[in-house]
């Protein structure tokens, strides 16, 4: 009897509310197991990140002394993975520090970049790219102008100059000859690509029918460019972050490989591809391999993420 | 029904929108397209102007300039006896609140990423100072009235249907109580059968409100059975304006017999003269010299064929001999009103 009734239960056909753009989208991604699977990956990246965090306050280290500076032994320099204790599973390097723990602290180094960098350069790109769009005209001419002469200056050049430029530059207590000028510089160079993509959706959607009939209402014309323009453009953002988080986590590696990156010291996976580059002629290979191994997993997981994300984002891929 | 231009809620003249071709270095402005060139037009109170013609005619940008979402190049909009044209920021938004539109594209006219309710609402936040609970009822009263029930207020576009999203369109123009409402083409998109029920609800609506509708269409059918007033527009200009019963009993300008044939009719079998137009719209940065219709008019083949002229090219290149087409080439034709009736205007030379 309770059984016959439970199967007879109406379905509710009249659902009272509708479901938004993104909560389908949120949906999707979350049904998405690849998607999932790198999402799970990221999180264990930020789980040891926070852990990175938590062990520098433990252990009293500040952004220019990190704590894991004086772990030096340089009795047990130069030591073959083994399995004798944790510190020594893959190694150590020439002045006896353990790979591990240098690889894992490296994880915070490379997601705070990729983070701050994002933060600043995909907000940015966002509202220069819809202003751009959206009004056209000299500010469009301005903004053009300014990326398109930052676009044709090759980014590594553009990167080390701006780096030399922050040298002994204070500002507000931040040093910008260290981490923070990193995360400007990369932040002020990778705003073009987000723009140039917002200015193009924003020009289309300008021309939409949605956005005349807000002007015939008679909405002022930022409040079409925050109710109208930015929510339909708000997913390039999100997926221009997720993609470009991979392009700063490598310009960090690569100007901390040429001595540019973060400050002598700093756990980073670039200053360890830099301080083992020599070491790999002798037959040391793990401090290589360890940084290498670390970065391909986080970039493939990130962009394979981020390709997800786009699909069940963006309208133009979907039900494809 | 009102047809004198005293009573007329709206008029337009000498209404003129071009747009700037611009090409070259430092994008110089080469030529102009012009979209609506010369254009004079009076809307009656409580009642309908039906504005007809093929794609490109210039009609979407009338409706479009008379809103002011595109700057006229020259003319007059004066509605109810106020300058719209010249109105600055604060007026215009006055304004706005009577003047609204309904749009073709039933998918590209409301946003996807907003409720219907914030779609509905939207204006009611601009216009009218109401509280949240009082804005939702409103909401909810003008779904209803436009024949969809309250209770989608909280769904999104993609879930309805084209006629419902055209309703949704309906209330959202409703919102702010107009006068007046430019339907810009707002059944083209649509079935046939949804057609009808978009159509009797504009009806019903002007019947409730009083409202005046700029009818923009590119189908006489369509208008027929809607307009009060009709006028036929090619090319950024004015061929013909009458009201309905004269323009579908006794149409004068060639181009507007075209577009009556090519009405589709059941009785197919009977229709000995059927007007075949041939060729397109020529280009509005480039209009033909004289009457802009004379390239494709039949009516000027036709006068030229009894001179011996055979087709329409050897009418434009040995237009000298005869003086019949020289009037069609060389003079500029202005709308004036017929014999019988002064009421029925057109535009066409050899009427």
């Amino acid at each position: 009897m309770s059984q016959a009734q439970a199967t007879t239960q109406p379905i509710d056909v009249e659902r009272r509310t509708g479901r938004s753009f993104w909560a389908d989208a949120r949906r999707r991604i979350l049904r998405d197991k690849a998607a999932m699977i790198c999402l799970a990956v990221i999180a264990l990246y930020v789980l040891i990140a926070l852990g990175g965090v938590a062990y520098d306050v433990v252990a009293g280290g500040s952004d220019a002394v990190p704590a894991f500076a004086d772990t030096n032994d340089y009795d047990n320099a130069n030591r073959d993975p083994s399995l004798e204790a944790p510190k020594y599973w893959l190694g150590t390097d020439w002045a006896g520090k353990s790979i591990l723990f240098k690889v894992l602290l490296g994880a915070k180094t490379s997601l705070t970049v990729g983070f701050m960098a994002n933060i600043i350069a995909v907000p940015l790109g966002m509202i220069l790219g819809a202003l751009a769009g959206y009004y056209g005209k000299w500010i469009d001419s301005v903004i053009v102008w300014v990326f398109s002469t930052l676009a044709s200056i090759p980014g590594i050049i553009l990167l080390i100059s701006m780096r030399y430029a922050f040298k002994g530059i204070t500002i507000l207590g931040l040093d910008l000859t260290g981490i923070h000028g990193l995360y400007i510089v990369l932040g002020v160079i990778s705003w073009i690509g987000t723009c140039r993509l917002v200015r193009a959706e924003t020009m289309k959607i300008r021309e939409l029918d949605y956005v005349l009939a807000g002007q015939a209402i008679g909405t002022p014309g930022f409040i079409i460019l925050l109710r109208h323009v930015i929510p339909n453009v708000l997913h390039l953002g999100i997926i221009n972050f997720s993609l470009g988080f991979v392009g700063a986590i490598k310009a960090e590696v690569i100007l901390s490989y040429l001595g540019l990156g973060v400050a002598v010291g700093t756990p980073s996976w670039g200053s360890m591809i830099n301080s083992a580059r020599m070491d790999l002629v002798v037959g040391r290979w793990w401090e290589l391999t360890a940084a290498v191994g670390a970065m391909f997993l986080l970039v493939l997981a990130m962009n394979i993420f981020g390709d997800r994300l786009r699909d069940a984002l963006d309208p133009k891929l979907r039900n494809v | 029904m009102p047809n004198d231009s005293d009573n007329a809620i709206l008029k337009v003249t000498g209404l003129k929108t071009y747009f700037p071709v611009r090409g070259g270095l430092f994008s110089r402005t080469k030529d102009y397209v012009k979209a609506v060139d010369g254009v004079d037009l009076a809307v009656p109170r409580a009642g309908t102007l039906g504005l007809v013609g093929e794609s490109g005619s210039g009609k979407t940008t009338v409706g479009r300039t008379i809103l002011r979402l595109i700057r006229p190049t020259a003319g007059d909009v004066t509605f109810d006896g106020q300058d719209v044209l010249s109105l600055g920021q604060r007026e215009l938004r006055v304004m706005r609140r009577r003047m609204q539109i309904i749009f073709q594209d039933p998918v590209g006219s409301l946003n996807p990423r907003m409720t219907v309710g914030d779609i509905i609402g939207e204006p009611l936040k601009v216009h009218a100072a109401m509280t949240r609970p009082q804005r939702r009822s409103e909401v909810g009263q003008l779904l209803e009235r436009v024949g969809m029930s309250a209770i989608y207020a909280s769904r999104y576009p993609h879930e309805f249907s084209g006629g419902q999203r055209q309703r949704i369109g309906i209330a959202r123009a409703l919102a702010p109580r107009p006068d007046f409402i430019v339907c810009d083409e707002p059944v083209s998109a649509l079935d046939v059968s949804v057609q009808g029920q978009i159509l009797n609800l504009l009806s019903d609506l002007q019947d409730e409100l009083g409202l005046s509708y700029l009818f923009i269409a590119h189908n006489l059918a369509v208008v027929k059975h809607f307009a009060h007033q009709v006028a036929v527009m090619y090319l950024g200009k004015i061929v013909e304006v009458a009201d309905r019963q004269t323009l579908y009993a006794k149409p004068i300008h060639p181009y507007t017999r075209a577009l009556m044939s090519a009405v589709p009719r059941i009785e197919a079998s009977h229709r000995p003269n059927r007007v075949h137009l041939s060729g397109e719209m020529p280009s509005p940065i480039h209009p033909p010299s004289g009457c802009a219709f004379y390239p494709r008019c039949p009516l000027t083949r036709e006068r030229a064929k009894g001179m011996g002229k055979t087709d329409t090219h050897t009418i434009v290149t040995d237009i000298q001999v005869t003086s019949v087409v020289r009037q069609c080439t060389c003079q500029v034709p202005v709308l004036r009103g017929a014999p019988d009736n002064p009421a029925h205007r057109h535009a066409c030379l050899l009427q």
